[in-house]
């Protein structure tokens, strides 16, 4: 784990943040620093606001108060281009086009990403979060829930982020897809990436460095 | 990445799903040839009075037809949930404007290669100088493209978008339709001159502002 030296701003963090859905405030006065090297859990009761914290820390969301900052630099003074490059997502949509191949959507997202991906990288990619190779030239349409999962994660891999945000990333994976999101879990720490993880999963649970519950509207740290 | 290199990245993404998928095309294609009979059967008459349907039937139809392909331009977005990932290239958010009209443009200009004779058929007319009635439908078709693909991007996150559409398009686009009207008008009454190249050059002054307007608008609305 590679700790952030005080000098050194955080890859991202959210400081004071307050958002609200209409009338009720979903997330109070929060403060979450994402670190370099380290696998952040994130927990909480249905409706806590764990979706909406994501959205909030990866510019979906704009703040009501307080602010969320991207290497020290407020999210709304980064252009907007910026953000792909620095925060990679998954979320409860896996982020591909779905009458688009495996292999066609990870070079089409590498490229806005601003990396021109060889043929190589992209079956590598594919490879690593275990795609069978009779499926990456197949549309996406016809792939399963968990083959969809697989390559929406191997499209946050090609993004090449230093910010990983992964919301519920093991649903709709079989207990092999899993081992495998824990070996990319475990290489994005040792590669010192920071992602946060919003999972009910006990093996991506037992993976974490810190745990956070968000409990109303503000986190707290939790248990290992 | 340059924003030509991406708008070309997009537009082939775009064309390729369209190819794939059909449905789109071949939906706007079918109502448009519904249009055209449902026209010929209200207005049936024949002789020279058949032929003053035609700039209105010709121009209403394309109206009607482009709204339709409209609907679905961000369709493929909102499956695989990629709109904030293709609003945040490397490039901002201009490829992602200019290859949605770009298709949109594709998609009208074959629903005009198919309704045009269609309504000279149907209606027993004959264009001899065909020249100022093709240029209105270029000039017609470049801004019903880049005036639809803006609303279309406004009213996305919009939940009533189907019924605001028309709504808002129809207004904006009205002097373009008028000024169609007036020069299909004159050239299948065997007129020329002034009048047809004053409603053309309408028709481009509207295109420049809106060409020249509408990447940035759509900048502001990706934002949110």
């Amino acid at each position: 784990m590679t700790p952030t030296s005080p000098q050194e701003p955080a890859p991202l963090e959210a400081r004071g943040v307050a958002w609200a859905a209409g009338e009720r405030f979903v997330l109070l006065d929060l403060d979450v620093t994402l670190r370099p090297g380290e696998l952040l859990l994130l927990s909480g009761h249905n409706g806590a606001g764990k979706t909406s914290l994501l959205d909030v820390l990866r510019g979906e969301r704009p703040v009501d108060r307080g602010a969320v900052l991207l290497q020290g630099v407020p999210l709304p003074e980064v252009a907007v281009h910026e953000l792909p490059r620095h925060v990679a997502s998954l979320h409860h949509r896996p982020g591909l086009y779905f009458d688009l191949t495996g292999r066609e959507n990870l070079t089409l997202m590498a490229a806005l990403c601003g990396h021109t991906l060889s043929v190589a990288e992209v079956e590598a990619a594919l490879t690593r979060v275990g795609l069978e190779p009779a499926a990456w030239d197949r549309r996406v349409r016809h792939y399963s829930r968990g083959m969809k999962q697989r390559t929406g994660l191997a499209r946050v891999l090609v993004s090449g982020a230093r910010v990983w945000l992964l919301d519920e990333p093991s649903t709709g994976l079989d207990p092999a897809g899993r081992a495998t999101l824990a070996q990319v879990l475990r290489d994005a720490r040792d590669e010192g990436r920071a992602v946060m993880v919003v999972t009910h999963d006990p093996e991506l649970i037992a993976l974490a460095d810190r745990h956070l519950v968000l409990r109303g509207g503000q986190v707290h740290e939790g248990a290992l | 990445m340059t924003t030509l290199r991406l708008t070309w990245l997009l537009l082939q993404k775009d064309l390729r799903i369209a190819a794939r998928s059909r449905e789109v095309l071949g939906f706007t294609l079918l109502f448009s040839v519904l249009c055209v009979l449902i026209f010929a059967f209200g207005f049936l008459q024949s002789g020279s009075a058949a032929v003053r349907y035609v700039p209105g039937v010709l121009w209403v139809t394309l109206l009607f037809a482009s709204s339709m392909s409209l609907l679905r331009l961000f369709a493929a977005e909102e499956e695989g949930g990629t709109l904030p990932l293709v609003s945040a290239t490397t490039a901002g958010t201009v490829p992602l404007f200019l290859s949605k009209a770009g298709v949109q443009l594709v998609f009208t200009t074959l629903v005009t290669a198919l309704v045009l004779p269609m309504v000279l058929l149907f209606f027993d007319a004959r264009l001899d100088a065909p020249g100022p009635v093709i240029a209105s439908l270029l000039l017609g078709l470049v801004g019903q493209s880049v005036v639809g693909t803006l609303c279309a991007a406004l009213l996305v996150h919009v939940r009533l978008r189907e019924v605001l559409l028309p709504l808002v398009l129809y207004p904006t686009v009205a002097p373009l339709v008028i000024a169609g009207v007036k020069v299909t008008s004159m050239a299948l009454q065997g007129q020329s001159g002034q009048g047809t190249t004053d409603w053309l050059t309408l028709m481009l002054v509207f295109d420049l502002v809106f060409v020249a307007a509408s990447p940035w608008l759509h900048g502001r609305a990706m934002q949110r």
